[in-house]
């Protein structure tokens, strides 16, 4: 009897250590990311820059936090967009502040993953009629302000000066002297070998995005307010045909992949542009302190994007860096004030200097700080052309985004016709969701 | 030692029962709430469409038909459907042979032994970037080796047609694992039985037909069985193999390395189609069911159990 009284006891006392044991785990793993202490509200800012733009973010997140008494921000450096997606979807966030591009942000606020800004700017004293007009288009959806914009971008023609020279080449303006100069520029060895390619970079889906609105393209129609996917319009095809014909059937579909397949990490000094495999790209204007910074003796300049026919001169592509808070952040007020203080002109500046990116505000693209960037004028010319596009921030463009980015890749490496891949996409876009 | 009365006896035991229960909670607690509930969500949540941030809403069997019609999922399923059967018969076959090679008596045994099975303790992440670099088109390893031999060098990485093969050639690089379980199973071949078959005058092959074989059966459905399920799963090797700056969602030249799990994956966490996701999550689980049960019904015609 004695001996039961004993062993029951000692029982329930094992059970109540493996409950609290249980309790103390699940503890663990709850997130405490975003806190209270000594009366200042800890919000958390996960970007996806790494690196030195990582570095500049921090500077002015430092700077904030001095500036403040009720807020501290902590910032964490996070380059994976599929696992910021995923941590926007639990009931309590793991960040408050978040960056990402201006064609995403349709998609995320028609699912409910972005929190409505219009009030809490408000709130937080924040006017948003200075940015560029492009760029808050693709901030909205359905009228409301879903995200902020902290950076532009265009894309022009970056080239080498010394390869073009050596070639004879002078920048092409149209899209037939383009032609022309990447069968000059193009370098091919005695067994056949791609030694030099004139173009480069068709795996950043914007070279051949931009290269479509070159050609008199568009891929999300010509209505603003009510985009859908155009792919196959005939000028996104003749761009796709242009990369076919002068590169990749030209040069050998296995040439040139093997040939791309040795590239150096993209913006490190081993970048193919850097090192004078590739002669011509098209690219945006954080270049222009990437190349210095990677590759100080690359002598290289920047030219307007060769286009079809003279109607279409000035074009380029606009996108468009942003930030935004997650529906699920538990601070939400906080964040604003962040976001404020981030997109307000002194912090812009700062880091949009320190990134070599164009301000997205207006009243800054005159500042003398742009201009004092070598090359940087060009790319801030090229804001006042009346041919600036950018694609849609529409409910479908994160899967567009996916299928265009496979399309260009059959295309680029010659396993699919120009037509038939956008066809294919035009077909897979019946089903995207399209509000 | 008196026997107690009924009601306490009943008393006892279901105090025992209480007691049993309670014990095993963390364990029912998490399998519960980890596992059957989340299976049970996505049963359902494959007949809505679920966004993970909007509340879900019902749509019948709109996800299974739309399946029918995505050429993505076609896709996926066929590039799994491919890998599975090459790459499995290749895992048994070569794990089968190699356990026997291990287990001649030639001097240094467990060093070869070890070195077999190292790449299977290697992280695959790790492994999955070794390969990346190993089968590049322009300083791959692989290639290099085979331009010396003066065979034809593919490009693994970039060609619709080799990006498969080379999945499975990774896959291949950790067969180790199976071949320990045969190794071991080798040990319970009979060696009487052999000495046996060897004076009646039977050769390397009818020993391993008539002795070898039927012992390792039961052995060989379990590792047939096992090694299905991990290539109609598999994730990381293409995920690696395709992965590209800032992670951004794509399936290989072509998606020809679009694995069904990894479409599945951009449906629910890129995309955000949770549903379609979970109803894709359903297909596979039923043709896992469907190949299983198939070969477990085959089985008694190939499977030798020893007590029978």
């Amino acid at each position: 009897m004695k001996m039961q009284a004993f062993s029951r006891s000692r029982s329930v006392a094992v059970l109540a250590g493996a409950a609290v044991l249980s309790l103390a785990l699940a503890s663990c793993s709850g997130s405490t990311n975003t806190a209270s202490s000594g009366g200042k509200t800890t919000i958390s800012f996960s970007y996806l820059w790494g690196g030195p733009e990582g570095a500049a973010a921090e500077k002015i997140i430092s700077e904030f936090n001095s500036s403040q008494s009720k807020i501290v921000v902590k910032g964490v450096s996070n380059p994976d967009m599929q696992k910021q997606l995923a941590s926007m979807s639990s009931s309590s966030g793991s960040f408050d502040v978040s960056d990402n591009f201006g064609n995403n942000v349709g998609t995320w606020a028609s699912k409910g993953v972005l929190a409505p800004l219009d009030d809490l700017l408000k709130t937080a004293g924040a006017d948003t009629s200075d940015f560029v007009p492009s760029a808050m288009n693709q901030m909205k959806y359905k009228g409301k302000i879903y995200a902020l914009p902290i950076a532009v971008h265009t894309m022009q023609l970056v080239y080498n000066k010394k390869l073009l020279q050596a070639a004879g080449v002078t920048p092409p303006k149209t899209t037939d002297e383009l032609a022309t100069a990447i069968a000059k520029l193009t370098k091919v060895d005695a067994s056949g070998n791609i030694t030099q390619l004139g173009l480069g970079n068709p795996d950043q889906s914007t070279s051949l995005t931009t290269l479509g609105y070159a050609f008199g393209g568009t891929w999300d129609g010509s209505s603003t307010t009510a985009p859908t996917p155009t792919p196959a319009e005939p000028g996104n095809v003749a761009a796709l045909k242009f990369w076919q014909d002068n590169i990749t059937n030209k040069y050998g579909p296995a040439k040139v992949t093997k040939f791309t397949a040795g590239w150096g990490q993209y913006m490190s000094p081993q970048d193919p542009f850097y090192t004078g495999k590739v002669a011509m790209v098209i690219e945006g204007e954080w270049q222009a302190v990437s190349i210095p910074k990677n590759a100080p003796k690359l002598q290289w300049g920047v030219a307007p994007i060769p286009v079809a026919n003279s109607s279409l001169d000035g074009t380029t592509q606009l996108t468009a860096s942003t930030l935004f808070i997650p529906a699920n952040s538990q601070h939400k007020a906080e964040a604003a004030t962040f976001l404020k203080y981030m997109t307000d002109k002194q912090a812009m500046l700062e880091f949009t200097k320190a990134l070599g990116n164009l301000p997205a505000r207006t009243s800054l693209l005159a500042d003398p700080t742009y201009a004092a960037i070598p090359h940087m004028s060009a790319w801030l010319e090229s804001l006042k052309s009346p041919n600036v596009k950018s694609l849609a921030s529409a409910p479908y463009s994160a899967q567009y985004s996916t299928d265009l980015a496979s399309a260009f890749d059959s295309v680029s490496r010659g396993t699919a016709a120009p037509q038939q891949a956008m066809d294919k996409v035009a077909n897979q876009a019946k089903s995207y969701p399209m509000k | 030692m008196t026997t107690l009365p009924f009601t306490r006896r009943r008393r006892r035991r279901r105090s025992e029962l209480y007691k049993g229960l309670a014990f095993a909670s963390p364990f029912l607690i998490g399998f519960t709430v980890f596992v059957a509930y989340p299976i049970l969500a996505s049963a359902r949540y494959s007949f809505t469409d679920f966004n993970l941030f909007q509340a879900p809403h019902g749509v019948g069997f709109d996800n299974y038909r739309a399946m029918l019609t995505d050429d993505r999922f076609l896709k996926s399923l066929a590039n799994t459907l491919y890998l599975t059967v090459i790459g499995v018969p290749l895992s048994i076959i070569i794990g089968l042979g190699g356990a026997h090679i291990l287990n001649l008596p030639v001097r240094g045994r467990p060093l070869f032994r070890a070195l077999v099975y190292l790449p299977t303790i290697v992280p695959v992440v790790v492994g999955g970037y070794l390969w990346r670099w190993l089968l590049n088109a322009q300083y791959g390893f692989v290639d290099r080796v085979l331009e010396l031999l003066h065979v034809p060098t593919p490009l693994w990485l970039e060609d619709p047609n080799w990006t498969k093969p080379a999945i499975i050639m990774m896959s291949l690089w950790t067969v180790g694992g199976t071949m320990i379980i045969y190794l071991a199973a080798l040990q319970e071949v009979p060696v009487e039985l052999h000495e046996a078959a060897e004076i009646d005058g039977a050769g390397i092959w009818a020993r391993f037909r008539y002795i070898t074989w039927p012992t390792l059966t039961p052995v060989t459905l379990f590792q047939i069985i096992v090694t299905i399920i991990a290539f109609l799963q598999i994730f990381t090797q293409p995920y690696l193999l395709t992965q590209t700056r800032l992670n951004s969602s794509s399936g290989g030249p072509d998606d020809s390395m679009l694995s069904y799990t990894m479409y599945l994956f951009q449906n629910a966490f890129v995309f955000l189609k949770m549903g379609y996701a979970s109803a894709m999550a359903w297909i596979l689980f039923l043709i896992t069911l469907a190949i299983t049960a198939l070969l477990l019904l085959s089985s008694k015609k190939w499977v030798h159990y020893g007590s029978r």
